[in-house]
């Protein structure tokens, strides 16, 4: 474990591209802001809580997953990872050090939506914790997902669109944006798969727009460690 | 820039095989590398980044062992990470990434406090004469500069083992020059792959010759040029020589018949390592 490596590459990654490149900061808004704008339209402005809610779920997990063709990138285009490799770091830092970095991306957007559950007059002091939580287990599980997903690509040709693929799948089929009732429970169990899912069931709950579903606190604690065994095992380090 | 171990490192492989599906990259390599800076030389394709990417723990082999002063590169991995620098031929800073930050996190990653990090890095960069682009972010270099931010990279660290593929390709004269100082100025052993013979001559000790997987040659320049003492090259665009490469006849002859050729309307050229790979039918036309 090298704290000072993660402290380095997450701030001069995550923060430089936040410093540098604007365009990505807007795009990665684009999404959950375009969704609640038809949220709104839409139903009037009835279920405008969810999507709020929706917004801090989908940035993280969009970030996250989308940051798997961002992974691929480094190890197959720029070589980085062979780099990396013959140092003192551990995959383990690297994958770290990557999450954080996504999570700095996902920042602006959580700022954006955070305004307006204010505005809203969403948040206690508690709901705020179990929010942060909820976001912090869904960064790590939904990174490791992208890490499992940028080890299987062999292609540069291929890393963004099935980067891409996956993240729409993964967070906007979940109830991310609508509440987690309209979905028949077989279809709750499968997108279960997802994160995002546990995780925007959890916050519902919470938040008091949906009956709480405590099971879901135990899904999303399993794919956090779940996950991070596959991407440990999955991530290739040294190329075979 | 003082550092670790000064001389040399012993590297011995044996019987080093590669295969990519069907791709024989690698057919059986067996090599003892003791030279303070030796130079891989061979085809595009021959195998040379097979090679340096095993010998850094970066690829796993398919058959075969290798070790650097006693640690195995399969198994071993722990000490030879920590020591080894090695610079990959596509190697490409991340492109938010100024050259500062990239070589700065580098050496954190080695191990490194931030302080002397950061002193060390530009150090670097100044002897690479790149403290001028030292904070722009990568994508505003050029492409020779991303390549010299890796060698300031090595030359940072300065360590007792240092790999780098293809080190000066696509440099202008000067930057290739102040690369060439630098791995004089590494105190440890430098293994590089070059497609310039002048440069394997000028600055190796030692030249592994690489084709089609396997070692053609091995020695130092005065030695695998041996075989060509008292001759000289003499070429022709019109007549077929010994050997005919993309044209051109050529053929070795005394030093004393050279004169006779020329007044034949031959080219006479010294001889350089491009002659070995000629001699050794790696450029021949069927
Ligand atoms: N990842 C890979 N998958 C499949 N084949 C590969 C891979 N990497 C290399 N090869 C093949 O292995 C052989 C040796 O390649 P290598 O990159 O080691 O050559 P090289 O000597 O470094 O060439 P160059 O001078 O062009 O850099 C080539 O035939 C190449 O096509
Ligand atoms: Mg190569």
């Amino acid at each position: 474990m090298n704290p000072k490596f993660i402290a380095a590459m997450s701030w001069y990654y995550g923060f430089s591209t936040l410093k540098r490149s604007y365009s990505y900061v807007i795009v990665s808004l684009m999404m959950p802001l375009t969704i609640l704008f038809i949220v709104y339209i839409i139903s009037h402005g009835a279920i405008i809580e969810y999507a709020v809610l929706g917004g801090f779920i989908i940035m993280i997990a969009s970030n996250s997953l989308s940051s798997a063709g961002d992974a691929a990138f480094m190890r197959l285009q720029l070589r980085i990872q062979d780099l990396f490799v013959d140092t003192s770091i551990t995959p383990m830092d690297y994958m770290l050090a990557l999450t954080i970095s996504y999570a700095a991306f996902a920042l602006p957007g959580l700022a954006i939506f955070a305004v307006m559950g204010i505005v809203l007059k969403m948040f206690t002091i508690l709901n705020v914790l179990l929010l942060i939580a909820i976001l912090i287990m869904l960064l790590v599980s939904s990174s490791a997902i992208s890490f499992i997903i940028s080890s299987r690509v062999k292609h540069v040709r291929n890393v963004w669109g099935i980067s891409a693929i996956i993240s729409t799948l993964l967070t906007m089929i979940p109830p991310t944006f609508y509440p987690y009732t309209y979905l028949p429970k077989i279809a709750l169990y499968i997108l279960a798969l997802s994160p995002a899912t546990p995780a925007a069931v959890l916050a519902q709950g919470y938040f008091g727009l949906a009956p709480k579903m405590l099971s879901m606190l135990g899904v999303l604690m399993a794919e956090v460690v779940i996950y991070m065994v596959i991407a440990r095992y999955f991530v290739r380090w040294r190329e075979s | 820039m003082l550092n670790v171990i000064c001389g040399d490192s012993m590297i011995r492989i044996k019987g080093l095989k590669k295969d990519y599906g069907k791709v024989h990259a690698l057919k059986g390599i067996d090599l003892t590398l003791k030279g303070r800076i030796t130079a891989i030389i061979g085809r595009n394709g021959a195998g040379k980044t097979t090679l340096m990417r095993i010998l850094s723990t970066q690829l796993m082999p398919t058959e075969g062992t290798a070790e650097i002063d006693g640690h195995d590169v399969i198994k071993d991995t722990g000490w030879l990470r920590k020591t080894i620098v090695s610079i990959p031929q596509e190697a490409s800073p991340i492109s938010v990434l100024t050259p500062y930050e990239q070589i700065k996190l580098y050496l954190i990653a080695k191990g490194m406090d931030a302080r002397s990090a950061s002193e060390r890095t530009k150090r670097a960069l100044k002897v690479m004469s790149m403290s001028d682009a030292a904070n722009m972010p990568a994508d505003e270099l050029s492409g020779g500069m991303k390549r010299k931010v890796f060698v300031a990279m090595a030359l940072a660290y300065n360590s007792a083992i240092t790999f780098m593929d293809e080190p000066t390709t696509g440099l202008d004269p000067i930057s290739r020059l102040e690369v060439w100082s630098a791995i004089k100025k590494l105190n440890g052993s430098v293994i590089i792959t070059t497609h310039y013979m002048e440069e394997a001559q000028d600055l190796a000790d030692d030249v592994v010759m690489v084709e089609s997987g396997k070692v053609l040659e091995h020695g130092s320049v005065k030695d695998l040029l041996s075989k060509f003492n008292g001759k000289i090259r003499i070429e022709s665009t019109s007549r077929r020589g010994a050997y005919n490469v993309g044209g051109l006849g050529i053929s070795y002859v005394g030093v004393g018949k050279a004169d006779a050729y020329l007044k034949k309307g031959y080219t006479a050229r010294q001889i350089t390592l491009e002659d070995l790979f000629i001699v050794n039918g790696v450029y021949l036309e069927s």
